[in-house]
């Protein structure tokens, strides 16, 4: 490697002001442990543990009848919660060190959601062959299901749009880790609590709203209605917003 | 002020930064040529990190502007891969190895050497194995110096770099700079608050104080700023009346006094009549007389002139 970047020339010509894209990128794949190997060994041991004890309550409830009683878990949420931690990690730590690389904060945020992307496609894709392998062997044979979900994969588009709706779902929850994370670098302590204690007063007069109206009826078969096709499409518009919230935040955050 | 426009690497106009009721930066000006290697000097708080955070883009100015190579660096991708600076304090991914910075700065910095790079990695003798969060004070040093030198952008800046070497890691990083410097020419800026230990180095210094820029001179014209008289205490104060006085102490009858600029003919005349001793002032001692005398000016603290005399 030594030899071919020996020789390069002493100025740095003008570039595209994107040049650096692929550079950011990479970076947050330096040493494949945050983005790589620990959502890995979540996804697969949450899996295997979902997994374990569904054979144990078969083994433990006699007269069960598999297919009559199938069952579901919500171990595939672990990785995304495990994702947004590494993602919170990319804006504390990775975010310090790239400015010591002098990438523009727009460049950084670039790679890193483009990084956040291809990881969520990654585990979009898990997902999917998860609910294949589960809808052959019919929940290993014990109607235990962790990824194929009725609620995603009988919508339109099936299995393969609970694949896109996961991946969305994960990049969401990415960069939601990654914001709160530069939302504190912005703005300190006290003020990202007013924040997440502002976003819970809104949550919570919503839920007063909706119970004043007695509303919840509606609610619940609105969300019932919903697929995965549905919630993909909302979700479009929350990752695209994310994005352009970061971005904004990150512009005026410090590394230090 | 050192240098012309047409060979500036960094302009700073009117730069000031408030932190609440802090102001680290007050109104500083200052142009940092190219192609010389700078000494950022003054005490710990005086602004430096500051400085080179709002210079490089990792922070930025309550009011005043930056330009490098006439641009403003902030979220700039034509300016910023010029540009390198490695806080003290810098942070890198938890598990992150050595290697692993190594490769990233080479991945963004074109003019990255990895021959060089290798060379300063076997001087310093970063360890292969042990994650950088775990490393120790100089070791963590020896990679921000390694990627301050390999990456040769066109501006590099070096935090305190010497913090935790050892003697011999210092003198190498001191040894490696030049040798690299005279055949890649570029612009560093090195803050120390040790100033005798970059002394040899920097050509240039930029003196910052309580948030001003204090001094801005070539290394050269700083020689002749003062001199220091020691002699009978009579004597000595037949030639200093008049002159500017930067400190002053006395040892029962010999005084020791150091005085602002260079001393005429007939001074020089009057100093071998008087019989007085003449010696050269340091850069330290410069820099160091210079800053407590403001600070005595401004009445905030209590100068060795008055606890001595």
């Amino acid at each position: 490697m030594s030899a071919a970047t020996a020789e390069k020339p002493h100025t740095v010509q003008q570039q595209s002001s994107f040049a650096r894209v692929p550079a950011a990128f990479r970076l947050q794949f330096i040493n494949g442990s945050a983005l790589v190997w620990v959502p890995l060994m979540i996804f697969l041991l949450a899996w295997a543990i979902a997994v374990g004890i569904g054979f144990w309550i078969d083994y433990l409830a006699e007269d069960r009848v598999p297919t009559e009683e199938p069952f579901y878990t919500g171990a595939s949420q672990a990785s995304l919660w495990g994702l947004a931690f590494m993602a919170a990690y990319a804006g504390s730590h990775t975010f310090p060190f790239s400015m010591a690389l002098s990438y523009s904060r727009r460049v950084f945020t670039i790679g890193a959601v483009l990084a956040f992307g291809a990881v969520s496609v990654a585990f979009g894709l898990a997902f999917l062959l998860g609910a294949v392998l589960e809808r052959a062997t019919n929940g290993f044979g014990i109607e235990g299901y962790t990824f194929y979900l009725p609620y995603l994969t009988e919508g339109p588009g099936g299995i393969a749009m609970a694949g896109v709706f996961t991946t969305l779902a994960c990049l969401t929850v990415m960069q939601l880790g990654f914001g709160a994370v530069i939302l504190y670098k912005r703005v300190g302590l006290l003020r990202l609590w007013l924040v997440i204690i502002a976003a819970a007063v809104v949550i919570l007069a919503t839920v007063m709203l909706i119970t004043q109206q007695n509303a919840w009826p509606q609610v619940w078969q609105w969300l019932v209605e919903q697929s995965a096709l549905s919630l993909s499409a909302c979700l479009v518009l929350v990752v695209l917003a994310q994005g352009v919230i970061n971005y904004l935040m990150i512009r005026k955050a410090t590394p230090a | 002020m050192s240098g012309n426009t047409a060979g500036t690497a960094i302009q700073v106009r009117g730069l000031t930064r408030r932190y609440g009721s802090t102001t680290a930066l007050d109104d500083v000006t200052v142009a940092f040529e190219k192609d010389v290697i700078h000494g950022l000097l003054g005490r710990n708080g005086a602004g430096k990190t500051t400085l080179m955070s709002i210079m490089t883009a990792q922070a930025w100015p309550s009011e005043g502007e930056v330009k490098v190579f006439g641009q403003t660096p902030h979220e700039n991708e034509q300016v910023l891969p010029k540009i390198c600076f490695v806080r003290e304090d810098q942070k890198y991914p938890d598990d992150a190895l050595a290697k692993h910075a190594f490769k990233a700065a080479a991945d963004a910095f074109a003019n990255w050497n990895w021959d060089f790079a290798n060379r300063l990695i076997a001087d310093f003798r970063v360890p292969e194995k042990t994650k950088i969060k775990k490393m120790s004070r100089g070791q963590k040093s020896a990679v921000a110096v390694i990627i301050g030198l390999a990456s040769r952008a066109e501006v590099t800046f070096f935090d305190e770099p010497y913090m935790g070497l050892d003697a011999v890691a210092r003198q190498l990083f001191y040894d490696r700079l030049l040798e690299d410097y005279s055949e890649h020419p570029r612009t560093f800026v090195l803050s120390s608050h040790l100033i005798d230990e970059i002394a040899h180095l920097i050509e240039n210094v930029v003196v910052i104080d309580g948030g001003r820029i204090l001094l801005d001179e070539p290394v050269e014209q700083l020689r002749d700023r003062a001199v220091t008289l020691v002699g009978r205490a009579d004597a000595m104060a037949e030639l200093i009346t008049g002159r500017e006085v930067l400190h002053h102490e006395t040892m029962g009858r010999i005084a020791r006094t150091t005085v602002l600029g260079a001393l005429t003919e007939a001074e020089q005349q009057l100093v071998r009549e008087l019989d007085l001793e003449l010696q050269p002032v340091s850069l330290q001692q410069l820099i160091v007389r210079l800053t407590t005398k403001r600070n005595h000016n401004d009445a905030v603290y209590a100068t060795d002139m008055e606890v001595q005399s």
